[in-house]
């Protein structure tokens, strides 16, 4: 159990590729923190300097208030989880799990004990005895989190580790690590490039771009309040909406004028519209899918569009629309909200009415892309 | 003849003709292995023929004995027997302590060699393998009579022969990195990782993790260090330059065929030697064949 630190951090490789630029973090003690982005963002990257797989080009970064910059990752005192498992192939399971406390030379019994418990509670104890070859890949996962388990070591660091599961098996899995993280109690960093993993995984999240920071907060805060168009698009699935569009003062109200639609701006994002003294400009305008409404022809705020894609998801369609404009949106609806007939008239190229509510929008700049309310 | 047949007919066609195929190949390849083990066997054969010592145009039975008595193949363990009470033990002894050391030292540097440049990163280190590549272009024997000076300059040439012989072998050493270090590329980064976080240091990663993963290739590198400095015989030749207790078994067992007279002697007491020469190799091959092929094989497939 530990603080990480890390101040300044910055990656240079070899070839100049500069792949971390002046990261600062700081994480609590016992907190769950997950670095998600696309790939080649550097998040990977931060993770391996802190684990000590990566040498740190500046900066600082330290464990429990001690700088570690040169230590070697054995006595960094953390354990590590990876993407493709990295079991020793020619070692069982037991050995596997048993690997880190041999070299420390723990006595026999108690490695026994320790490895016994990690089983029973990863659901492996009958498999302890097989090489990793004959596991699935959930299984070797399992293996991996034992082994990374029985170090009680201060920082918990994984690296993409369900990316390599299937679908089914990653929820299962995802659940897991809750569990495990409340068994553990101890600091956790995870790296993911899945926005679902963030969001459900962390108690708070860094989004990162290119090397920057784009964003750091709780799953909350990263969805409902981007400061940024990146954070906005890259949390929350399918994608936020965006469009180019105008926000109009008129009387004290605000207005938004997407495709020919006027839908005034409502509830507390108008507040602060006004606390920020904003005045009507050009925006990218910002609209989650489940934000998004069938609407009826007559509303002043319908926006006329055309079906393009009906992609039914079970429990909710996603429409995939374009407005007259040329404006692709998608829509999410509940099932549950449509009759057989309305389901029916949802076929490639019916024409639909939509609208979204006035409180659940955001604004963004179009030259900086930062969120007008919340951006820094 | 219904559809059913017919089929069935083609079937059995194509069924013989394969059958026939096969035969063919396998009469080609027993040929071929006949004339590959003819040599060995008639080496075995006259390594113990006792009368008479020479070279001789048959194998078992002269043809001139029915008109000269006396002339009659004996067979029997005299050979053997003279090769003990030769210098061949001597010379059986420098060839076994070279190769043994060659083939100890030899793993080692190149087994660390591949390590480090699978795994570490540093400046110069792609140079630096071109180097070598190149450098080892150039055939050895090159540098022989440089080396000739330099190591009897050192004390280590002549009567010296087998540390000198030890020196040439080892030093060049590391050149020989590719096929483990290709091994090495496949075995996964992570591996190493996972180990160092789990407390291991790099020598411990190397010996815990990747060599136990590349036994394959750790038992080819033994084996191919064995095998140079075991049959090896310009060098040593040059080297020894004549000093009969420095030379090695090729070295030493060429040397009683160097004159006619020498060889109408010797050349059957010649044979039982490479008989016992290739003794400890069969032994080495027949253990570790497994490892050998898949040594060989197993760092490209896996890739």
């Amino acid at each position: 159990m530990a603080s990480v630190k890390l101040t300044n951090v910055k990656k240079v490789y070899d070839n100049n590729v500069v792949a971390v630029h002046d990261f600062n973090l700081d994480i609590k003690d016992k907190e769950f923190v997950v670095f998600v982005g696309p790939s080649g963002c550097g998040k990977s990257t931060t993770l391996r300097m802190v684990a000590g797989l990566e040498e740190i080009s500046d900066g600082t970064v330290e464990i429990d208030g001690e700088v570690v910059n040169d230590l070697q990752p054995k006595d960094r005192n953390i354990a590590m989880v990876f993407q493709n498992y990295a079991l020793y192939p020619h070692m069982t399971v037991y050995d596997n799990i048993a690997f880190s406390l041999r070299l420390k030379k723990v006595p026999e019994d108690v490695i026994y004990a320790k490895v016994t418990n990690a089983a029973e509670i990863l659901g492996i104890t009958e498999y302890l005895m097989r090489k990793p070859r004959a596991l699935s890949g959930g299984q070797r996962q399992r293996v991996a989190i034992g082994r990374a388990m029985v170090r009680d070591s201060k920082v918990f660091l994984m690296d993409e580790p369900l990316s390599n599961l299937d679908a089914k098996l990653r929820n299962q899995m995802r659940a897991e690590i809750i569990l495990l993280r409340q068994r553990l109690d101890t600091t956790f960093i995870y790296v993911t490039h899945d926005q679902t993993e963030a969001m459900t995984l962390g108690d708070r999240i860094v989004i990162m771009k290119d090397g920057y920071i784009m964003q750091v907060g709780t799953p909350t805060e990263v969805f409902e309040m981007p400061h940024n168009l990146f954070v906005a698009e890259f949390i929350g699935a399918p994608k936020m909406n965006v469009v180019r569009t105008n926000l109009i003062k008129e009387g004290g109200k605000y207005f938004v004028t997407p495709c020919g639609a006027k839908i005034e701006v409502t509830g507390e994002k108008a507040n602060l519209l006004a606390d920020k003294g904003i005045d009507s400009r050009e925006i990218l305008l910002g609209a989650r899918p489940e934000h998004i409404v069938l609407a009826d022809e007559n509303d002043p705020g319908a926006m006329v569009c055309t079906l393009e894609v009906n992609e039914m998801m079970g429990s909710e369609l996603h429409l995939h629309v374009y407005t007259e404009d040329g404006t692709r949106w998608i829509v999410r609806i509940p099932t549950i909200d449509l009759s057989t007939e309305q389901r029916k008239a949802l076929v490639a190229g019916a024409k639909l009415y939509i609208t979204f509510e006035g409180k659940a929008m955001h604004f963004f700049d179009p030259e900086t892309e930062k969120n007008l309310i919340y951006g820094e | 003849m219904s559809k059913q047949q017919n089929s069935m007919k083609q079937h059995m066609g194509m069924k013989a003709a394969s059958r026939i195929s096969n035969t063919v190949v396998y009469i080609i390849l027993v040929a071929m292995s006949v004339i590959w083990l003819i040599p060995f066997v008639c080496i075995v054969i006259q390594s113990f023929r006792i009368n008479p010592t020479g070279m001789t145009r048959y194998l078992l039975v002269n043809p001139e004995a029915a008109l000269k008595p006396g002339l009659e193949i004996r067979f029997g363990f005299d050979n053997y027997i003279r090769l003990w009470n030769s210098d061949f033990p001597r010379w059986y002894l420098n060839t076994f302590i070279i190769a043994l050391v060659v083939a100890v030292v030899q793993t080692v540097i190149v087994l660390c060699m591949s390590y480090t440049l699978s795994r570490f990163r540093f400046k110069l280190r792609k140079p630096m393998m071109q180097f070598m590549l190149i450098l080892g272009m150039f055939p050895g024997m090159l540098s022989m009579i440089i080396l000739y000076q330099v190591l009897k300059d050192l004390g280590l040439a002549l009567e010296n022969a087998v540390p000198g012989l030890i020196l040439v072998y080892v030093a060049s050493s590391g050149m020989g990195y590719y096929v483990s270090k290709g091994f090495f590329d496949t075995i996964p980064k992570s591996l190493d990782e996972a180990a160092r976080i789990d407390g291991a240091t790099r020598a411990q990663v190397l010996f815990k993790i990747i060599l136990p993963l590349a036994k394959p290739i750790v038992i080819y590198t033994i084996l191919t260090a064995f095998m140079g400095p075991w049959g090896d015989f310009v060098f040593a030749r040059y080297i020894s330059n004549g000093r009969i207790a420095a030379y090695n078994v090729a070295v030493g067992l060429q040397s009683w065929l160097a004159t006619d007279t020498m060889t109408g002697q010797n050349y059957t007491m010649f044979c039982a030697g490479g008989v016992i020469v290739a003794v400890p190799v069969v032994i080495l091959f027949m253990c570790l064949q497994r490892y050998y092929v898949e040594g060989v094989t197993g760092g490209a497939v896996k890739g």
